[in-house]
């Protein structure tokens, strides 16, 4: 079986601060990373593939610097990397980028199982993997935490509220992934990134793809992003455990303290 | 060797962040500074090839190796820094120890040595310092004596004492320097050889989980095929080719640590509330024990940078560049980590908070490879011969530069730094028409002006250039605001204490006060407070509290 695993660079969100002023995010000296939801679905895949044999495609969208999570997942074992980079991706939505992943992952080949994170940390939107599929014409099963293949059935646990479902699909399917205790995103040694080098990796153009102006950048997507904004700051709460009357005491004690109740 | 690809380089040092962050928690690193010890099985772990494989980075290719260059290996050893100076110290005698071999060893050498290094992950020490040979190494007192069998030398019987080597009662493998009858030369000892013993491990003021031991070598024999190089009387030679690389590598010492202290004090200063507001908010803190030394770190980084860039393209020695480097990063990196205690106050004078250690820990990059002090000489030297060569133009023709830098990006505080490299030129040239180098004082304080104001120059044209490096965590006005205020003080404290020297040692110093321009200078001073407010904005956006 073949496998491709669509990844994203994101910016780290733990260092991203919002200028209040311009509603935009402030990316200086903000290190970019593997969308962490991208790095358990690259886990659950090269699982696979060391189980199985399996080919990995790793495919990603982005301005030229996004190669970094590209070579990441090659010196993590995959075997080959592919970026999708032109000034004409620029400004897609969820929709215009699933078209150009869905063209992409086309001219990769014949794909059996295609992997994603349920989500991208910086739009939080969960729709690009659904998207893909859509665009793909094929099943999709999303939420998934623990992905297994059993001759050619794909076997995978997906998470609901408050439990499990599982459930079976005949590739080729698409699965996105949450970060489960399953899997435990990996970091490569200094040799691995070292040999990342000799493998193949291409930069596709939206002409290398077949994939028509239209339907790209900011003219092929029907959602614009208005305005973004830091959620208002809520006051610090203090939380206490223990019995009702330990609770009123230890209440009655900050009261106490910050000098409510008098003297 | 060349460095690798930026994003190579950035991978690797993400591969090593997150393993610090798994495996080396900070109360892991208290416990073993508390009891003085070496963390051999984390040092072992690094050095795996499929954990992180480390000490490849040392190792060219062809010996399976990554093959890293200076800039690689300074970028991995500032991040040893931050992580902790005492392992970071582990894994540069690794390298140091490697070092003889990559310079002066023989293919065949090169071929059996580094592929053992590489593939055995062996902890090397390197032996050079003895009890009365430290930065005079002229008084080796390790004696290397020829066994011959059929009138030919089959080897070497080693007999001395060496002391303070990181990794001495740790390392698989030592280079150490002995007095062959030919001259000084490294020889390479195994651990298990005869008559070879480390001693106690050292008691130390900070870096305590590097190991430091001394040896002792009671008639050693060692191969013929061991002496690197195959040729006595190389030995220091080989010690001076790689002292501008492996000072550049201490110099990133000092920087990490440096730096980690006063970022660790930029986040406690925002959640700090005295007076009515965060201590970040208050000019009295920031612009005395944060922005200062910060953009001093700033200044000792485009420094580091220049020297490796340079290292990388080519260039062999730039032992002169590598003194300026560390006597920089370590003497400014001391002052950061004195001021980030301070500036934590009560909780930074415990070992509650990492400020504390940093600081005694930081405190060896002033002492080892090379003492402040020796660099100062070393720095002084090297400058004086070119003033002298080029008859007093070295620094005028470097302002010359910074002026027309000046012109294409007039932010950058490039100008400032034309005025500091005049007041240099001028200084030196009265210390020349005076003949004051007779005063070792004159000299070694020539050499801290130098450093200053080289620094100066270098930052400024790092802060016009229209590309910045990859290290940049600021934005373009940010980083321009620092390279102003470090070439101002530069320029300030170059032509002030200039003069002092100068007015020291003689009755009159000429028309040195008019040679120094201290009025441009002064006048120059214009907006430094704007520019220290912007940089604490900038800092405090950037290190964000926790």
């Amino acid at each position: 079986m073949h496998i491709a695993v669509m990844i994203k660079q994101v910016p780290d969100s733990t260092e991203v601060k919002i200028n209040p002023e311009t509603g935009t995010l402030i990316r200086a000296g903000v290190p970019s990373i593997l969308n962490p939801y991208d790095h358990f679905a690259l886990e659950a895949a090269l699982e696979l593939k060391k189980k199985h044999g399996f080919k990995l495609s790793v495919i990603s969208m982005g301005p030229p610097q996004a190669k970094s999570v590209v070579q990441l997942a090659l010196a993590l074992g995959a075997d080959e990397g592919v970026l999708l980079s032109d000034m004409a991706f620029a400004g897609s939505d969820t929709w215009a980028t699933s078209y150009a992943l869905a063209k992409g992952i086309k001219k990769i080949g014949k794909v059996d199982i295609i992997f994603c994170g349920m989500q991208a940390i910086d739009g939080d939107t969960a729709q690009t993997g659904p998207g893909v599929a859509q665009q793909l014409g094929i099943p999709q099963i999303t939420f998934c935490e623990h992905v297994d293949v059993d001759g050619r059935r794909v076997l995978a646990r997906k998470q609901i509220d408050g439990g499990h479902e599982l459930l079976e699909a005949r590739p080729p399917v698409l699965l996105t992934m949450i970060m489960g205790k399953d899997y435990a995103p990996k970091h490569p040694s200094f040799l691995a990134v070292n040999g990342s080098l000799k493998k193949p990796f291409h930069v596709w153009s939206a002409a290398d793809i077949g994939a028509e102006a239209q339907y790209l950048g900011l003219k092929g997507s029907p959602t614009q992003v208005d305005k973004i904004y830091p959620p208002p700051q809520r006051e610090k709460a203090a939380m206490f455990s223990g019995s009702g009357q330990e609770g009123v005491e230890k209440i009655l004690s900050v009261l106490r303290g910050e000098n409510f109740l008098g003297e | 060797m060349a460095s690798m690809d930026a994003i190579s380089r950035n991978l690797m040092l993400d591969s090593l962040k997150e393993y610090a962050k798994r495996r080396i928690p900070y109360d892991l690193i208290r416990e073993l500074d508390e009891k003085n010890e070496f963390p051999a099985e984390i040092l072992k772990e690094m050095y795996q090839h499929d954990v992180l494989g480390l000490h490849l980075l040392m190792v060219p290719a062809e010996y399976g190796g990554v093959s890293g260059g200076t800039f690689d290996i300074y970028r991995v050893c500032e991040l040893l820094a931050r992580i902790d100076l005492g392992i970071a110290t582990g894994v540069f005698a690794t390298f140091l120890g490697t070092d003889p071999l990559n310079v002066g060893g023989t293919e065949e050498q090169k071929e059996k040595w580094l592929k053992r290094i590489a593939s055995e992950n062996l902890l090397v020490a390197y032996g050079a310092t003895e009890a009365d040979a430290g930065s005079d190494l002229v008084n080796l007192r390790t004696r290397a004596e020829h066994v011959v069998k059929n009138g030919k030398i089959v080897g070497y019987n080693l007999t001395g004492n060496k002391q303070w080597i990181s990794n001495g009662g740790v390392a698989d493998l030592y280079t150490i320097l002995a007095m062959a009858p030919g001259g000084p030369c490294w020889f390479l000892v195994e651990r298990d050889m005869e008559g070879f013993s480390p001693n106690k491990h050292e008691d130390k003021h900070g870096i305590r989980l590097s190991n430091t031991a001394g040896l002792s070598l009671d008639n050693v024999y060692v191969p013929a095929e061991n002496l690197i190089g195959m040729e006595e009387g190389k030995g220091l030679l080989q010690a001076q080719a790689v002292f501008g690389y492996t000072r550049v590598m201490v110099a990133a010492f000092g920087l990490g640590a440096g730096e980690e202290a006063i970022e660790q004090a930029i986040r406690y200063s925002q959640q700090r509330i005295q007076g009515g507001g965060p201590l970040s908010d208050k000019q009295g803190y920031t612009h005395k024990l944060i922005v200062p030394n910060y953009v001093r770190m700033e200044g000792a980084r485009a420094y580091i940078e220049y020297t490796s860039q340079r290292l990388d393209s080519g260039e062999h020695g730039l032992q002169t560049e590598g003194a300026i480097a560390k006597y920089g990063a370590s003497e400014w990196g001391n002052k950061a980590a004195d001021d980030a205690i301070q500036a934590l106050g009560g909780y930074g004078y415990t070992k509650d908070f990492p400020v504390e250690k940093i600081k005694r820990d930081i405190k060896i990059t002033c002492i080892y490879e090379g003492t402040s002090e020796v660099l100062e000489m070393t720095i002084y030297r090297g400058r004086w011969q070119e003033h002298l060569k080029s008859r007093g133009r070295y620094y005028l023709d470097m302002a010359d530069r910074l002026d027309r830098a000046h012109a294409e990006e007039p932010r950058a505080g490039c100008h400032a730094a034309a005025l500091a490299l005049r007041a240099l030129a001028a200084v030196l040239e009265e210390c020349r028409v005076q003949k004051l180098t007779r005063h070792q004082h004159v000299t070694f304080k020539l050499g801290k002006l130098i450093c200053a104001a080289e620094t100066a120059a270098i930052f400024s044209e790092a802060a016009a250039a229209k590309k910045y490096s990859e290290t940049v965590r600021f934005d373009r006005e940010g980083w321009q605001a620092m390279s102003r205020v470090f070439a101002r003080e530069a320029a300030l404290n170059t032509a002030l204490e200039g003069l002092a020297l100068v007015l020291g040692a003689v009755d009159t110093a000429g028309n040195l006060a008019d040679a120094v321009n201290i009025e441009a200078i002064q006048t120059e001073q214009k907006g430094m407070i704007a520019d220290m407010d912007l940089v604490a904005a900038k800092l405090k956006q950037t290190f964000k509290a926790k």
